[in-house]
């Protein structure tokens, strides 16, 4: 059991990376439907990896409401902008390599400071993201935050609206 | 219950958003956008001169779902400051002319001071965040508002695109801290770091909350965002931006400081380098004193000058917050709510030209003592405030703040280096003001016809403007009235 | 091989990092945006790893909550750049260029 959950996520996590990359730098096609559905894919491995952390409510979540709503909403935006093929503007290379090293040197600094630090030693892992357990705490400790997201919701609402009604002159 | 009591003010504000925008839509439509703003005004000002007199008037203590919504009299002064620089600008947006959404600019306005009010009382890391994207979000939104003007939009997707950024890399840092702590809670995390030392994680996790936050209040380096958006935005929403969101991101900003890392300042003192916290604000600060101060004096826009002296105002704030301690606290809070006034003003002011010139490049200032003698006389107040000349409240802000840096850590003057650097700069500040002034006051406009037409200026927005340079004045002339509120909060409070 | 802690962590830097690539190099406002929710996603997995090793539930609350804030924040970036791209025609970030620097 311990040796199947291990390969699982060791499976999950490569096609994680592997689609993120695709997100970044498609060799394929420049157009940002590609960036889109690999980030739908990234979001499908992550709520794997979610359901190896026992957290199974928020896999559930993940795929409904990120990969399923709020990437809907990306994909919607892309086909209706109509976008013609993006043309292939010349990517400074010194703008690219400046953005990989920089990039690589805050991971390998993260990396180093982590195997330094070792944060899981002696962690015992049991708890279950169970729904009814995340529901009780929603309802009773986590109130406040919960009737605050909902005036962010309106904010969210009245800020669309706006924004996309055409003025009439 | 308890959470709807404790919560009360920010229930009413929230309320009157709502009765705002229902006003606006059902017993207002078709008429003009000069009444529309007038009444919505009306209503958001009663709103808001309630909520502050149910702030200062009430004297709760408590902590609910432990860090979740903190009650005490020092975030109580603190929320009544922030509504009270929502009101003026409610005020002072009545006179735009960039939006016929009334209702919705003023909900936003509100419910983005909702959103500040309860990231003052937070103490919790969920809390902050949710708060902090609250506040952001109606930010954002408020600044695309001017749909006449497609610089609006462009400066609102700028400033979305690093504000996200920023939020990536605070939620990071957050989940590092919950990560190596246990906790969510500002006071258990540090108990959590206590045993650990400098590990190298903290120092991620130091770093990414500051990276995020350093975008906030637009310290530099990630301040690129704020030349942009002050300009493109509508001015009111510019001034508040400017201010209220000021005041609320430095405060939360020291508390998680002095408290979520309490174990973890290392020091900032002249020749001695220990790693923490201080010695990365050091150069935070540093660096926005410098380039804010020196590259205003470039600019020709009021208003992205208006950004790059509010970079520089954030450098002496950071200042404040390194000094870690109570006097520090009340100095960094003076100072916040003195410049907010200031700046607020200085906005207002910027919003007349604008709109009877055309533009708000220094050369419309040209002669404005002769055209519209009392609001020149407001710029007047407002600007040397913001430099810091006694007797306004600019100078003690400054005063406070520098005393409170220099008498930190024991008296030992390791700040005594930032210290300097402020002043010479804060004299550096002194020319770009003044530059102002004397285009206000000494120049005679090569333009003959427009420096003599007499500006016509709005009533509310002038009414606003006195008010504002009158609480200037006087908050300079007796300091003590606001420190003694700050300093008796603080006592209970920490 | 026991998988732990630090092999999650290690997943959700990595993510991080490619964010954070993709928002400084690509020059698509669109395909930039998503590079920031892919930085978002990452900070989510390090949440819910922190919470199953810590033994209690608030990370995952917390989880829930970003996922929530970052759908609003999705429709508000989605609709400013259906705003931009309506007057200029285009998702260039390079021509963004009307407030000068």
């Amino acid at each position: 059991m311990e040796n199947a959950q291990a390969y699982l996520f060791y499976v999950f996590a490569a096609l994680a990376v592997i689609c993120a990359i695709m997100v970044v730098a498609n060799p394929f096609s420049r157009s940002p439907v590609t960036s889109a559905m690999f980030l739908v894919l990234t979001m499908g491995c992550l709520a794997g990896l979610f359901t190896l952390l026992h957290a199974f409510f928020l896999a559930a979540v993940q795929i409904l409401v990120y990969a399923g709503a709020v990437m809907v909403l990306f994909l919607f935006v892309i086909m209706l902008l109509d976008l013609k093929e993006e043309q292939r503007r010349q990517v400074k290379s010194l703008s690219l390599v400046a953005g990989l090293v920089s990039v690589g040197a805050i991971l390998a600094i993260f990396v180093r400071s982590l195997i330094a630090t070792k944060p899981g030693e002696g962690a015992l892992a049991n708890v279950e993201g169970s729904t009814s357990k995340l529901g009780k705490l929603l309802f009773t400790q986590y109130l406040l935050p919960f009737e605050i997201v909902s005036v962010l919701l309106l904010v969210a609402m009245v800020g669309v609206v706006l924004l996309s009604k055409k003025d009439l002159k | 219950m308890e959470v709807l009591k404790l919560a009360a003010p920010e229930t009413v504000l929230v309320v009157i958003a709502l009765a705002v925008l229902a006003v606006d839509l059902l017993a207002l439509r078709g008429q003009p956008v000069s009444m529309r703003f007038g009444i919505g005004a009306a209503v958001a000002g009663l709103g808001c001169a309630a909520t502050m007199l149910m702030l200062l008037g009430r004297h709760a203590h408590a902590n609910l779902f432990d860090g979740m919504l903190v009650v005490d009299p020092l975030t109580n002064v603190v929320k009544a400051a922030i509504v009270l620089l929502t009101l003026f600008t409610v005020l002072i947006s009545t006179a735009g002319k960039f939006t016929e959404h009334v209702g919705e600019y003023l909900a936003l306005i509100l419910l983005a001071t909702v959103g500040m009010m309860f990231l003052v009382s937070a103490e919790d890391l969920l809390m902050i965040f949710i708060s902090l994207e609250l506040l952001s979000l109606s930010l954002y939104v408020l600044t695309a508002f001017n749909k006449r003007n497609i610089k609006s939009a462009e400066a609102a997707l700028k400033y979305f695109l690093f504000g996200g950024m920023a939020a990536a890399f605070t939620l990071f840092g957050l989940s590092l801290l919950y990560g190596m702590s246990g906790s969510t809670n500002l006071h258990r995390i540090a108990e959590g770091l206590a045993g650990k030392g400098m590990d190298p994680l903290l120092i991620v996790a130091v770093v990414t909350t500051l990276i995020g936050f350093g975008f906030k209040v637009a310290a530099v380096p990630f301040h690129l965002w704020a030349p942009d958006a002050y300009e493109g935005a509508p001015t009111p929403s510019a001034a508040f931006i400017a201010t209220g969101s000021k005041v609320a991101s430095f405060f939360i900003l020291a508390k998680i400081m002095m408290i979520g890392f309490a174990g973890a300042e290392g020091s900032a003192a002249w020749r001695t380098f220990i790693s923490g916290w201080m010695p990365a604000m050091a150069l935070l600060a540093a660096l926005s004193m410098v380039l804010g101060n020196l590259t205003a004096i470039a600019q020709t826009s009021l208003k992205r000058l208006l950004a790059y002296s509010a970079i520089a105002h954030g450098g002496y704030m950071l200042l404040a917050v390194m000094a870690n301690n109570e006097a520090g606290m009340a100095g960094l809070l003076y100072y916040v709510i003195t410049y907010g006034l200031a700046t607020l003003g200085a906005f207002g002011v910027v919003q007349v030209v604008e709109d009877a010139t055309g533009n708000d490049s220094i050369i419309s200032f040209t002669g404005l003592s002769r055209r519209a003698p009392a609001l020149s006389l407001c710029l007047l107040v407002f600007l040397l405030s913001l430099g810091g000349i006694p007797p306004l409240a600019g100078f003690f802000g400054k005063f406070f703040v520098f005393s409170a840096a220099v008498g930190a850590d024991g008296n030992h003057l390791g700040l005594l280096w930032l210290v300097i650097l402020a002043i010479a700069m804060s004299a550096v500040s002194f020319y770009y003001y003044l530059r102002v002034l004397k285009a206000a006051y000494v120049a005679d406009g090569a333009d003959v016809t427009q420096a003599t037409n007499m500006m016509a200026v709005p009533v509310a927005t002038l009414a606003a403007l006195v008010l504002l340079a009158f609480l200037v004045v006087i908050l300079g002339c007796a300091p003590a009235l606001l420190m003694g509120l700050l300093q008796a909060g603080d006592q209970v409070g920490h | 091989m026991n998988v732990g802690l630090e092999h999650y962590l290690v997943v959700s830097a990595v993510l991080f990092a490619l964010g954070l690539l993709g928002v400084v190099t690509r020059r698509n406002i669109l395909v930039i945006y998503m590079s920031l929710e892919l930085m978002l996603n990452a900070a989510n997995l390090a949440l819910v790893a922190f919470s199953r090793f810590n033994n209690n539930l608030d990370g995952q609350v917390m989880v829930f909550f970003i996922i929530t804030v970052a759908a609003a924040e999705v429709a508000v970036g989605l609709a400013l750049i259906v705003a931009l791209y309506r007057r200029r025609q285009t998702t260039h970030v390079e021509d963004l260029n009307l407030l000068k620097h």
